[in-house]
This record gives structure tokens, C-alpha cells and sequence, in this order.
């Protein structure tokens, strides 16, 4: 009997489609897997069982009736927490919306559902995305499958765990600085960053809304394309006026070589003093393992890259700042009881509702935004912004797609660290890429040699090629498995096998 | 406190608008796609992305940008290709997201003027006749246009559990969310406007406008139309501006040129006696008629504005542009102009019949179907005696204009003939002569009745031969009873003109 981690998204789909197993038995195994794996990652805020049995029963009866299945039909998915989905709540890890529960689904959301996937929970995350190792979230924390005395990366850390356990084969995850590819990094599973505007935000609690891009985990670069698939394939969403059609070909030329492909290398980046000895040499092995299939190195420059992460320290703030603003306890959410005005109802629902990060950036993006301020701040920020853009323009006429490091170390330990500005530093090779509005993707290529944990590399490519950057990425991944430096597929070792046998 | 006029003559009044405009004919929501709506149950036209639900986004809508660029041409705003909108923050319940959706520093439209007549007793308010002579009796002045901007509107709060509605003493605060998210145009005018009738003109020219463009009902009374009003006054020939007022609940156009009489007296009290006019936002009390202290402005609110990162920037194109163009239909001005030179009538007619597109329209019906040189007659009919009337066709003001420009019934006639077709589309010109009402117009016959006539007041003949010519009126009406109203009074005024001279 295989177990439910070992088996990709498309050997469930295609299981499920041929009758191997029903909806409803891959469901009951990745429940199981979640029960008996749980406890040690927590990689979940909310298991959604019923919903779950329901949604993959459905999907039982439509085989039944010779109804055309989806192309993740029966598989397990998880959400980030600020994604909506009717039956769960949505808390985005904070006591402001600890009982919140969604009312409409989000459109990321609903088009995997379409496709015919199990939703099986919503996972943990920094509060309101803030942060970069899920230590955040108000109600607990998420611990790194291949080392629980780790954190999983963030702030998409519960998806990125949820799925390097083994618990389901692909999570959903938002990346507003590198949410989705740092902790794919720390958890040694693949997460795409696509091009903004590839993904309808409509139904994701914002965080930086120029910022914010849905992507998938998957411990392949496959399933990965899978996702991407089920996500772009109802065309442009007509509720999210950034979204913008992409065509769902994403499978079509995966395993076409990659040979002529100009792979962009930044010297002052891959030899960054933040980087780890351990990480350097695996990115050294990266690019050979790329150019052994025929890629090009060239040598690009990205001249305001340093200036990245105080742009995204005022944009994203000050973005914040606003989407957060909402949440008054008027409506909906946290509200402090016994208040004798509105002025003193809205303070103390914010000061209880909100932890220390997200008072922090909202504080920040108040102030920038100020009048008097804005101008120092916001506005050479965006001017930051177009230089960046332009920086990339003009590396991408050189090249297809950039290598980088995805963080500079492997996944820290929690508590590790201790100051803002520290954590904030984690996001140095991702940010730009947000701010550019490019596509990211990190592939996992092999455990580092001193700490043993995942370690990533990050291709970056130019907006709307996102399906080039799959196949590169694809191709990376074939070679590091050539190389005999990792297995694509595997999950943390000290959970495989742990309950999740599909019966 | 002095009256206006006095206090206009030492005092140059300074006035600015600001008129926010709800899309009212639109369909649906600025940003969502619920339905528009003012009288349906609290809440029941609401979404999440109006409600400002997490995650929700707004999606703009294209025929309220088609509607503001048409408020644009039709005051000749310079439309601007390229525009953002911005978010602005403060916190109150009445705005969902605790943040506005409107625009920044470039607007839709920028740079535009409306022209106002203004005339009659009103034009009297600006001691400075040196303004363009108007043929009726008035003048001219071009009011510039600073902006029209695009957003939306906020929710209804309904405070209860106090008095007269005020949040001071309320218990309870209900929102009704039906109304966020409602398209809102807002115009704001530089401040060219002198006299409180000028903005009131400046208001009634801007509804005849947006009314005929169709894109809002343009009640002041139910809000769908607001004027917030800034004055300050200056001594005349100063050149520097004094301290402002805003005045805010003003909800006819009487209580804006009351309100803003009023606060000119008022400042100019104020100042006379040595004092200072506060900045401040101050409530009109139609009651009492009087404006109040609502709230004193030391600090500019900080609304932290920035450009939306949900909504692209707009890029209006060529085409767009000139798909709105060709829906801008013709204005009040332009028809009333016109109707002077194709229907040769009154300025003063023609200016009231195109102020209301409907009546405009309902004129030309009429105007149609009668001789060239009767349509005068048909302005006449509509101004003069439509206004108690329920359900009178233009087919009908046709059919009775054309009696009384053929001297078939007098004016008090055509009004007993009106009561009778009201509602029944009835002809005028068949009722008439089935009722045998049709004046004669025989000479002869009307002569013997003059004669009948002068032969019994002699009393009145002696009046009018001593001078007093005013006596002729009472003769007429002798004329009338005597024919039962079947002979024509102005050729029974003729007949006896000639009679009392003859036999002077």
C-alpha cells in the first residue's frame, strides 16, 4: 500500500481519474497523515475534515457518474490562512480574526476546488503575513519538518511544512517579499512566486497589495506546474483588476532541454557576505548542474538591488498601513466589549486584536504616509521602485532568467532572531523580485553540508514567462537529481511513513 | 445684523463650491456590482467588497468614468488621459474599508467654467454692474471650474436614542451600508463666485446641465445632489482673501443662497465690530435660518493619501473619450439659444423651457405640430398654464396653442379647456366647437355689441374720453359678458379704440 506522501499531486489525480483509489480514501490518508504528523510540525491552524470528506465525496460521485474529473481531481491541498474558503474561518494567524469565518471563497481557492482538489485545512502563517519564520502567528508556532527545533521559513511557513511533511502534496501560499520562497527554501520544497497579476488576489486578506502574489508549494517542480495550471486556466479574474490571463500550458514544455538558455548570475550576490559557506558552494553546484544540460551563464548586474528591501520597508508598510485599517471590530472581527465611544471601541480592538509585528508595520506605514513624510519616503520609494524595474529590464535583455540564493542560510532556530531588522534581512535576494513584479520560483538542491537542512536555489525570471521559469526550474531540479545531490518528491525523513497509508 | 445689499457695498463676498453628485442613473456601484438603490430595505445592496470584507477588491465601474468625462465636456474640462485614484484614511464607521476610494491631485477633469446669466432681482446683489450687459436685463459671468473628481459615496448613519437625530446624545449608531460604494462625482469651483445668487444660479445651471446629461436625479432634497459652500469676505477693492467658512446641510438652492446671505452679514458683523472670522465648518438651520458652529478646523486633517494599489492607472483613450463626446446631447444653453433663433422666442422663455430636458423635449413635440408662427404660443401655453395640469399631451398644447394664436379662445378659456382634457386626450380644437366655445371673429356682430355696450356706460366712456385710457379694460369685459364670451377681446379692445376716437 503506498503511503500518501509518497505519491505526487498528478499520481493522486491520475489515480483517482483511473480508479485506483476514490477521493475519498486519499482524503481519509492525508487526514491521517495530517493526525499523526501534526503534533510535531503544527503546520495547521484549522483541519477541515468534514469539509474535506464532503468536497472528495463529490468528487466520488462525478467519477461515478462518468463526469469529467479536474487535473488535481481528489487531491489533498492546504491554504494559508488568509485565504478565504467557505466552511473555514480565516484568521490570518491573529486574534483579530481568531473567529472569523469566511464569507465567499477566494478566487486562488476556488479554482483549485474546480480542478477538483480536497481541501483539507488552512495552515499557519506570520499574523497578517508579517515575518519570516511563522513565529508570528498568535496561536502557535509551525516547526520545520527536518529539524523541528527550526522554524519553517515564513510567512508562509504552515503551507511550506504542511507539505515538506508529507501531510498534502501541494499548499497554496502568498509571497508580498518572499513568503512563499524562503520557507519553500527552509522546508526543501519547490514554491512559486508567479508574476504579478498570473494569480487573482480577490479573496486574500492583503497584505501589500502592489506586492502580494498566491503561489503553490509542491515537493516537485511538476506539481508545481500542475497548480499553476489549475490556477491561470479560468482565464483573467474579473474580480481582481490586476489579474491578468496567462495560458494554462504550464506541463507542455517542462522536459524540453534547456540547452542556449542564458542563465543570469549576480557575482556580488552569490558571493554576499550574509551567505552561509554552505550555501554558496550548493548555488556553485546549481549553476554547473545547469550548464551541464547546455545554459549559458552570463554575468548581469542588478545596480539598485541593495536598495531593495528600504523600498519594500516603506511600500509594504505604508500598504499595510491602509489594508489593515479595516479591521475596526465595527463589522466583523475582534471587538473590546464595554467601550463608551467609537475613538476608544477602535483602540482597544486594534491594540488587543494585533501582535507586536503587525502594530509595528502599521505604526511604520501611519508615519510614512504622513503628510510631510510621504515625501521623504513613499515617493523616492516608488522612485526606487522604477529603478529596480528598469535594473531587471535591462538584465533580462542579457539573460532568460537569473540564479540567486533564495535566503542566506538554512532554516534558523526559533527564537534566533532577535531583533526586526535581522529578520527583515531575510528577505534581501526575494524582495526585488516582488517589487519588480517578476516571477520567482526556489528549487530545492540538496542539504547543506554543516547544518543538514534544505537548502534552495532561487530562479527569477522576467513578468509573464513564468512557463520558461518552470522549465528551467524543472531542469535545475533533473540536475541536482542526476547529480545525486537530492531525490524530488521526498519528504522531511522523519516523517515519511507516519500514518497516511492509503488503504 | 445689516441686510445684503448694504453689507455688498462695502464688502466683496468670495464663494467657492463644492458639489458632490451621486451617479444616480447608474446601475450599479462605483467599485462592486450591487445594485444603486435609495429606497430599498437598510443593507440588503451589499457585498463584500462594499462592506469591505478582508480580501475583497474593487473592480472600477466603465459607465460611471463614461459619466464624470461627460460632466467634463459638458463644462469644458480638460480631460485627463491619465489619472490614479487614491486612498484616503480616517477612521468612522460610515466607510467600510476606513478608507475612500477618490483621486489625487489629477482628476478626471481639470480646468473647466460654467457660464451663468444671472438676472432679475438677483443680479441686483452685485453693486459692480460692470459685467457684460445681458439683453434680458442681467449680466454675464463665467464661473471656472477647478476639478471634477470621481469616488465614492459613504454610508447612512442613523444615530438613535437622542434628540433630533444628533450623535451627541444618541444611544445607538445604525449603519445602513446601501449607500457605500455609490458612485459620487465631486466638482469643486475656483472661487469666482461674488453674490449668494450667483452661486445659486452657479447651482441650478450645474443640475439643468447633469440633469440633461442624465446621469444623476440631482435631488437636493434627498441628497443625491450636495453644496458645500466656502465664503469669506473682503473689503471691497481689497485684493487679499479674508478667512473662510464652510457651510454644509444645505439642501435647496433658497438655503444655499440663504446660508450664504446670511454668513456674509454675519462675517461682515463680525468684522465691523473689531473681530475675527474663525475657520470653521458651520451648519445651516433652515428653521431658524441661521448657520451654527458645527466644527472649528485648526489642523488640516491628515487623510494620508496615496494611489490605490488595487486600481491600475487609468489610461483613457482616444476612442473612449470620444464615445463620451458623442453622448453629451445638447445643453440648456446651446438649446436655449436655439429655440430663440429656430422658434424666434423669448430669451427668458427659451432659457426656461430647455432648463429641464424633459419640458425641452416635450416643447418640440408640441412646437412640431403647429405653424411656424405659433410656436411662441406653444413656450406660452407650457410656461403659463401647464403647471396645475396631471396628464396634458403635446398633441393637446399644440391643438390649444394653435386656438389661441388663431384668436379662437382667450387665455381664461384655454384654462377651463385645459381642466376638461386634462387626462382624457381629448382635443382641444373638437371640444371646442362641440361646446360651441370658438370666439367669433365677425366684425359686425362684435360691433353691435361694442355699440350695446357704450350705450350703457356712459359713465366709463366720459372716463376715458377725460384720460383715463385704463377704463378700456372694464369695456372689454362689459364686451365679453354681454357676448357671453363668445367674442374676441382684442378685437373688441380694436373695435372700441376706434369707436371712442371716432366719436371724440
Amino acid at each position: 500500500m503506498p503511503n500518501i506522501s509518497e505519491l505526487s499531486a498528478a499520481q493522486i489525480a491520475y489515480g483517482v481519474t483511473c480508479g485506483d483509489f476514490t477521493a475519498v480514501e486519499v482524503a481519509q490518508a492525508s487526514l491521517d497523515a495530517i493526525e499523526a504528523r501534526e503534533p510535531e510540525v503544527q503546520a495547521f491552524l484549522e483541519i477541515s475534515g468534514d469539509l474535506a470528506l464532503a468536497i472528495a465525496a463529490k468528487t466520488d460521485e462525478r467519477r461515478a457518474r462518468c463526469a469529467p474529473l479536474g487535473s488535481l481531481a481528489g487531491v489533498p491541498v492546504a491554504f494559508k490562512d488568509n485565504m478565504q474558503l467557505v466552511g473555514t474561518r480565516t484568521t490570518c494567524a491573529s486574534r483579530m480574526l481568531e473567529h472569523f469565518d469566511s464569507p465567499f471563497t477566494a478566487t486562488c481557492v476556488q479554482r483549485l476546488l474546480d480542478a477538483g482538489a480536497t481541501p483539507v485545512g488552512k495552515t499557519n502563517m506570520d499574523e497578517f503575513a508579517f515575518g519570516s519564520s511563522t513565529e508570528s502567528s498568535a496561536f502557535h508556532r509551525t516547526c520545520n519538518p527536518w529539524d523541528t527545533q527550526r522554524v519553517p521559513g515564513g510567512s508562509s511557513g504552515g503551507s511550506a511544512a504542511a507539505v515538506a511533511a508529507g501531510e498534502v502534496p501541494i499548499a497554496l501560499g502568498s509571497d508580498t517579499g518572499g513568503s512563499i520562497r524562503q520557507p519553500a527554501s527552509f522546508c526543501g520544497v519547490v514554491g512559486m512566486k508567479p508574476s504579478y497579476g498570473v494569480v487573482s488576489r480577490y479573496g486574500v486578506v492583503a497584505f501589500g497589495s502592489s506586492l502580494d502574489q498566491v503561489g503553490p508549494f509542491g515537493r516537485c517542480v511538476s506539481d508545481v506546474a500542475l497548480t499553476m495550471n489549475a490556477l491561470v486556466a479560468g482565464g483573467r479574474d474579473p474580480l481582481d483588476s490586476t489579474s491578468q490571463a496567462m495560458s494554462a500550458g504550464f506541463l507542455d514544455n517542462l522536459e524540453q532541454p534547456v540547452e542556449g538558455i542564458r542563465v543570469g548570475v549576480i557575482t556580488s550576490l552569490m558571493e554576499h557576505e550574509a551567505l552561509s559557506a554552505e550555501v554558496r558552494t550548493a548555488l556553485a553546484e546549481a549553476c554547473a548542474a545547469l550548464e551541464a544540460q547546455g545554459a549559458r551563464l552570463v554575468e548581469v548586474e542588478l545596480r539598485h538591488m541593495e536598495a531593495a528591501i528600504a523600498a519594500y520597508y516603506v511600500i509594504g508598510p505604508a500598504e499595510a498601513f491602509s489594508n489593515l485599517a479595516r479591521f475596526d471590530g465595527v463589522r466583523y472581527g475582534f471587538r473590546a466589549p464595554d467601550c463608551a465611544t467609537l475613538a476608544e471601541q477602535t483602540a482597544r480592538s486594534r491594540a488587543y486584536g494585533f501582535g507586536a509585528e503587525a502594530k509595528r508595520r502599521q505604526l511604520l506605514g501611519a508615519y510614512l504616509l504622513a503628510s510631510g513624510v510621504y515625501d521623504r519616503y513613499y515617493y523616492p520609494a516608488q522612485q526606487v521602485r522604477t529603478l529596480i524595474t528598469n535594473d531587471y529590464r535591462d538584465a533580462f535583455m542579457r539573460c532568460d532568467v537569473l540564479l540567486l540564493p533564495a535566503a542566506p542560510t538554512t532554516a534558523f532556530r526559533f527564537g534566533e532572531m532577535s531583533s526586526p531588522t535581522q529578520m527583515y534581512a531575510q528577505d534581501l535576494f526575494t524582495i526585488s523580485n516582488n517589487i519588480a513584479g517578476n516571477a520567482g520560483v526556489c528549487v530545492p538542491i540538496g542539504l547543506g553540508v554543516q547544518s543538514l537542512m534544505p537548502i534552495a536555489a532561487q530562479l527569477q525570471g522576467p513578468a509573464f514567462k513564468d512557463h520558461v521559469l518552470l522549465r528551467v526550474a524543472r531542469a535545475l531540479e533533473r540536475g541536482m537529481e542526476e547529480a545525486g545531490r537530492m531525490r524530488p518528491g521526498v519528504v522531511a525523513p522523519a516523517f515519511a511513513r507516519r500514518g497516511g497509508v492509503l488503504a | 445684523m445689516r441686510l445684503l445689499r448694504e453689507v455688498l457695498r462695502d464688502w466683496e463676498a468670495v464663494i467657492g463650491l463644492e458639489v458632490h453628485t451621486e451617479l444616480t442613473t447608474l446601475k450599479t456601484k462605483m467599485f462592486c456590482d450591487c445594485r444603486l438603490s435609495h429606497d430599498d430595505p437598510p443593507n440588503s445592496n451589499v457585498c463584500p467588497v462594499c462592506l469591505g470584507m478582508p480580501g475583497a477588491l474593487p473592480v472600477p465601474n466603465e459607465k460611471a468614468i463614461e459619466y464624470i468625462v461627460m460632466a467634463g465636456l459638458a463644462t469644458d474640462c480638460q480631460i485627463q488621459r491619465r489619472s490614479l485614484f487614491y486612498r484616503k484614511h480616517y477612521f468612522y464607521p460610515d466607510m467600510s474599508k476606513n478608507f475612500q476610494t477618490t483621486q489625487g491631485p489629477v482628476a478626471f477633469c481639470m480646468h473647466g467654467h460654467l457660464d451663468l446669466e444671472v438676472t432679475g432681482e438677483g443680479a441686483t446683489e452685485r453693486p459692480d454692474f460692470t459685467v457684460e450687459k445681458d439683453p434680458d436685463g442681467g449680466y454675464m459671468a463665467s464661473i471656472r471650474i477647478l476639478r471634477i473628481h470621481m469616488e465614492e459615496d459613504a454610508a447612512k448613519m442613523v444615530h438613535v436614542g437622542g434628540s433630533e437625530g444628533r450623535i451627541a446624545s444618541a444611544t445607538e449608531s445604525l449603519i445602513d451600508y446601501n449607500r457605500c460604494g455609490t458612485p459620487l462625482i465631486e466638482l469643486v469651483t475656483q472661487p469666482d463666485l461674488r453674490t449668494p445668487e450667483e452661486a445659486r444660479v452657479f447651482m441650478e445651471r450645474l443640475r439643468q446641465t447633469f440633469l440633461t446629461l442624465g446621469i444623476s436625479d440631482c435631488s437636493l432634497e434627498s441628497g443625491s445632489m450636495r453644496c458645500d459652500g466656502n465664503v469669506s469676505i473682503r473689503r471691497r477693492g481689497a485684493r487679499g482673501l479674508g478667512t473662510k467658512t464652510e457651510m454644509k446641510n444645505i439642501n435647496s438652492f433658497k438655503s444655499l443662497h440663504d446660508a450664504l446671505a446670511y454668513e456674509i452679514c454675519r462675517q461682515a458683523e463680525v468684522l465691523e465690530a473689531g473681530g475675527v472670522v474663525r475657520q470653521e465648518t458651520r451648519h445651516w438651520e433652515p428653521s431658524k435660518r441661521r448657520t451654527v458652529v458645527m466644527r472649528v478646523k485648526e489642523t488640516a486633517d491628515d487623510y494620508r493619501m496615496y494611489p490605490d494599489p488595487d486600481l491600475a492607472p487609468f489610461c483613457l483613450s482616444d476612442d473612449f473619450v470620444a464615445r463620451c463626446r458623442a453622448r453629451v446631447p445638447e445643453l440648456p444653453l446651446e438649446k436655449r439659444d436655439r429655440f430663440v433663433v429656430a422658434y424666434a422666442l423669448k430669451r427668458a422663455d427659451a432659457a426656461q423651457l430647455a432648463a429641464d430636458p424633459r419640458v425641452a423635449s416635450f416643447f418640440e413635440e408640441a412646437a412640431c405640430a403647429v405653424a411656424k408662427e405659433h410656436v411662441p404660443m406653444v413656450a406660452n401655453v407650457i410656461i403659463n398654464l401647464l403647471s396645475a395640469t396631471k396628464a396634458v399631451t403635446s398633441a393637446q398644447v399644440a391643438s390649444l396653442a394653435t386656438l389661441l394664436a388663431t384668436d379662437a379662445i382667450t387665455f381664461m378659456q384655454a384654462r377651463e379647456v385645459l381642466e376638461l382634457v386634462d387626462g382624457t386626450g381629448d382635443d382641444p380644437q373638437r371640444l371646442v366647437d362641440e361646446r360651441g366655445m370658438r370666439q367669433s371673429t365677425d366684425t359686425e356682430a362684435l360691433a353691435a355689441t361694442v355699440d350695446e355696450v357704450l350705450a350703457r356706460c356712459v359713465d366709463q366712456v366720459r372716463q376715458y374720453r377725460e384720460g383715463n385710457k385704463k377704463v378700456i379694460g372694464y369695456l372689454v369685459g362689459q364686451c365679453m359678458r354681454t357676448s357671453r364670451g363668445t367674442g374676441n377681446p382684442k378685437l373688441f379692445n380694436t373695435i372700441l379704440c376706434e369707436r371712442l376716437a371716432q366719436e371724440g
